[in-house]
């Protein structure tokens, strides 16, 4: 009795749906280059250096990232302040950082995407770009000239290109930075080192000596519980151990690795420095100086062990040093002392791996249309890449929330707290300003991006701004056919090398067998992933030089 | 009241003496249920003492059932945000108001379809049966939404999900249990459809009402993904947004890594939030609890 009506109801939303896509695909998206209906409040001459002002009052709706430590608020002088230096009045569509990214794969899927779309992480552009939904932005770079006297400026070519889509395209602008700033690397217990005459550890061999020492000396400690098991376990330490071995691991996983010497792409997973970084791990883990719990346990557990003098390094950062570990152990070890080493140098050499360009901005294609779209581009290239909006996005007015001092430093006033600057100051720059606003801040020169680094951090970038930036993997840009055939590999493989170097490193499963698991990734279409990205590399090369 | 599994419930016919088996029994089953409450308990009082903790303790693993370093001061941050006072509100409000559209909607169609004289009865319950197993998607219910005009008002939370269809099933063979007898004598006493609904089968229907009343008003509070999803300014949205929010800010190790401006949310600040949200709810329980056991009770003897 049900199915019949059933029946019916299925027939009439089948039909339905059919409509519907046929009046999706009837659409046609107009490639016109003519910009001459576009131009209402744009400046007729915009270069470097130039203050924009739109000649009319505009404004443009803007995904907004609403961060917890710093939610959005209507009376911030960065809006106000904005408005008043170029006559655009930004709409943010606030949306949770919890689900920033499904808010906004939503609202792009719905067609109802505000026009301008920030802290999007390159590739998660990708998912987009044959729905059309959004602009190759590339085309209208002219629009931009501090973006492209940045590229130029800076050298990042290389980086930019990586973005390209098959079409020779990008549909990102990213954040991007002159120098390469690391700030993940080990963070260790200096009086442990110091209790033991040791020096500070240059390399990962130094660093497993430094290991060893400590378990000679607490032999029922594990000296090295790790943080970040989650996503993938131990993510942090592996990305940092993963480049200083010429390969890519943990959070930086990606399947294919460039071969600088042999011009072509390998497979990470399978690849002799992958190998060698997971037999490394493997010594830690065997001799007890990595605890085996750091792959498993939560963020609590570890920072609960540190915190009790049950282990002596972590893997970890700036803010995890000053927000988590300094404080923890002022309450419970007063005497202890925890500090950032440099990066531990690998068999790659003195690199510094840390990309040069960050998330960047998406236009939704709908802007296009829009007769203020030249105003819109060149109100972004100020914002977001003039040497004044840099300056104004993460340190506000000058005179109001920071000062200049002869030299060109900057400082915050008296009145304002930044990252504990100030702790007494009653104002915030994030929370009260609207300033240094991850949505608005990303990128620029050292001096804008460290302006609030502490002496000791400013020392450790010092030591890694000698190295050598890593080296940019050319572009090898999938079409959306070979995108979705390698998505339908990309997870198994993945799962299996996570898998596979966690039982390496373990001691699940003896290093002997790695022929065996290079066959079994085989299996699993390693090679058949590599020869796609190989020959999207050679099809690139040939179309675009 | 009546507690359930007390002697005065016991079976009379096993005699005025408890037997051994069934002593045996009471006492197992008491330990076994002391054992579920400690279980579910726990949790719960672990939040509210490292709520009340200082956080050094916390991070130091010494926080259990018990407050360490009693410290009120996340209570008063908390309490002093007022997005988080005008969320808690918001919350209120949609589910009070969802909570009431849903009764009424969900009352009126059980009733209907446990009619069996009802023309084309069956179409309607499967209508409804198809939506339990099909869904439109994502994107196609936001358009919908959206091209209603709904977005960003308190409809876009309270109407599309109206009416369970589980407890629409469970409404309509309550329904169909009860007596036709009655009704058929309200009608000869000269009520009308309306009538018989309001005044002879509502007044019986306590039990199922109540225990709706908790499954609706459970889930709306505890809902958050329609509301993140339609509301486009923080002003709008439920406490569960917020709360989610502030422990995804705490605890997100991947964006963490993207993000270099991220700051953690202290622990003792989440455990603040969770007490205050699941209070309410859960000072609701026991009283809707009461109602559904008395409620259970009188059927029965009707029956």
């Amino acid at each position: 009795m049900i199915f019949k009506p059933w029946r019916r109801v299925a027939t009439a939303t089948a039909g339905l749906l059919a409509l519907t896509l046929i009046a999706a695909c009837s659409e046609d998206p107009g490639e016109s280059t003519d910009l001459s209906e576009n131009k209402v409040g744009a400046m007729a001459t915009y270069g470097v250096g130039d203050q924009f002002k739109a000649t009319e009052a505009l404004s443009f709706s803007t995904l907004y990232n609403n961060h917890t430590f710093y939610p959005l608020k209507q009376d911030w002088l960065f809006w106000s302040e904005l408005t008043k230096r170029t006559n655009v009045t930004i709409e943010p569509v606030a949306v949770p950082l919890s689900d920033y990214e499904q808010k906004r794969s939503l609202l792009i899927g719905a067609g109802d995407a505000p026009l301008i779309i920030p802290k999007t992480y390159h590739p998660q552009e990708n998912a987009f770009v044959s729905s059309g939904a959004i602009l190759p932005v590339s085309d209208y770079i002219d629009l931009m000239p501090n973006f492209k006297d940045k590229i130029a400026k800076w050298n990042l070519k290389p980086e930019i290109d990586n973005l390209r889509q098959s079409d020779g395209k990008f549909y990102l602008l990213p954040g991007m930075h002159e120098k390469p700033t690391q700030d993940y690397t080990v963070l260790m217990r200096m009086d442990i080192l110091q209790e033991l005459n040791l020096a500070v550890p240059k390399t990962w061999d130094d660093l497993y000596t430094v290991l060893k020492a400590m378990k000679a000396k607490y032999p029922n400690v594990y000296p090295y519980s790790d943080l970040f098991s989650k996503p993938n376990p131990t993510g942090a330490l592996l990305n940092i151990l993963g480049s200083a071995h010429g390969t890519q691991a943990g959070w930086d996983y990606q399947h294919a690795t460039w071969d600088p010497a042999a011009k072509k792409f390998t497979y990470t997973g399978a690849s002799e420095q992958y190998r060698q970084m997971v037999t490394y791990l493997h010594k830690l883990v065997a001799e007890g100086l990595l605890d085996p719990e750091s792959f498993t346990q939560t963020d609590d557990q570890a920072r609960q062990k540190l915190a009790n003098g049950k282990s002596f390094v972590v893997t970890g950062n700036a803010q995890t040093l000053v927000n988590n570990h300094r404080p923890d152990l002022a309450k419970t070890l007063p005497n202890a002392k925890m500090a950032k080493i440099p990066l531990p140098i690998g068999p790659a050499g003195e690199i510094n791996p840390f990309p040069r360009l960050e998330n960047g901005i998406m236009i939704s294609t709908k802007a296009r249309e829009s007769k203020n779209f030249v105003a819109m581009m060149q109100f972004i290239d100020w914002l977001w890449y003039s040497d004044a909006g840099m300056e104004f996005a993460r340190w506000g007015v000058e005179g109001v929330t920071f000062t200049k001092d002869a030299s060109g430093k900057r400082s915050v006033t008296p009145e304002v707290d930044v990252l504990g600057l100030n702790p007494k100051a009653p104002k915030h720059l994030q929370k009260d300003f609207g300033f240094y606003n991850g949505v608005f801040a990303y990128g620029g020169t050292p001096d804008l991006v460290r302006g609030f680094f502490s002496p000791e951090e400013l020392e450790f970038q010092k030591v890694m701004d000698a190295r050598q930036p890593r080296v940019v993997a050319p572009p090898a840009p999938l079409t959306d056919e070979e995108r979705e055939q390698v998505s339908l590999w990309e997870t198994p493989l993945k799962d299996y090398v996570t898998q596979n170097t966690l039982k390496f490193a373990l001691g699940q499963r003896p290093l002997s067998e790695w022929d065996a698991y290079v066959a079994e990734l085989k299996a699993k279409n390693s090679e058949q992933y590599i020869d796609l990205v190989n020959k999207a590399y050679e099809r690139f090369q040939k179309s675009n030089g | 009241m009546v507690i359930l599994g007390t002697k005065s419930d016991a079976p009379q016919t096993r005699g005025p003496v408890d037997s051994r088996g069934y002593r045996i029994f009471r006492v197992v089953n008491t330990i076994v249920l002391i054992g579920v409450v400690i279980v579910t308990l726990f949790p719960f009082l672990n939040i509210v003492a490292r709520s009340l903790s200082d956080e050094a303790y916390i991070i130091a693993g010494k926080v259990s059932l018990v407050p360490r370093g009693f410290d009120l001061t996340a209570y008063k941050l908390v309490m002093s945000d007022a997005m988080f006072w005008t969320n808690y509100r918001n919350t209120v409000v949609y589910t009070v108001v969802a909570t009431l559209i849903s009764i009424v909607l969900t009352t009126c169609y059980a009733y209907v379809l446990s009619k069996p004289q009802l023309r084309g009865r069956g179409l309607l319950v499967g209508v409804a049966l198809f939506t339990m197993f099909f869904s439109g998607g994502l994107i196609p219910n936001y358009v919908l939404v959206t091209s209603l005009g709904m977005k960003n008002t308190i409809w876009a939370v309270v109407i599309p999900n109206a009416i369970s269809v589980f407890n629409l099933l469970v409404m309509k063979a309550f329904f169909e249990s009860l007596p036709t007898e009655l009704e058929e004598a309200a009608a000869v006493d000269g009520l009308n459809t309306y009538g018989i609904l309001l005044r002879i089968v509502l007044p019986l229907s306590k039990a199922i009402i109540a225990t709706m009343v908790l499954f609706y008003a459970v889930s709306f509070w505890n809902s958050w993904f329609s509301a993140f999803l339609y509301f486009d300014r923080q002003d709008l949205l439920p406490v569960t947004v917020y709360l989610r929010n502030l422990i995804a800010g705490a605890t997100s190790a991947e964006s963490a890594a993207a993000d270099a401006d991220k700051v953690q949310a202290a622990a003792t600040f989440q455990a603040v939030t969770i007490v205050l949200t699941t209070l309410p709810i859960l000072a609701v329980y026991p009283f809707v609890q009461r109602y559904f056991v008395r409620g259970v009770m009188l059927g029965a003897v009707k029956g």
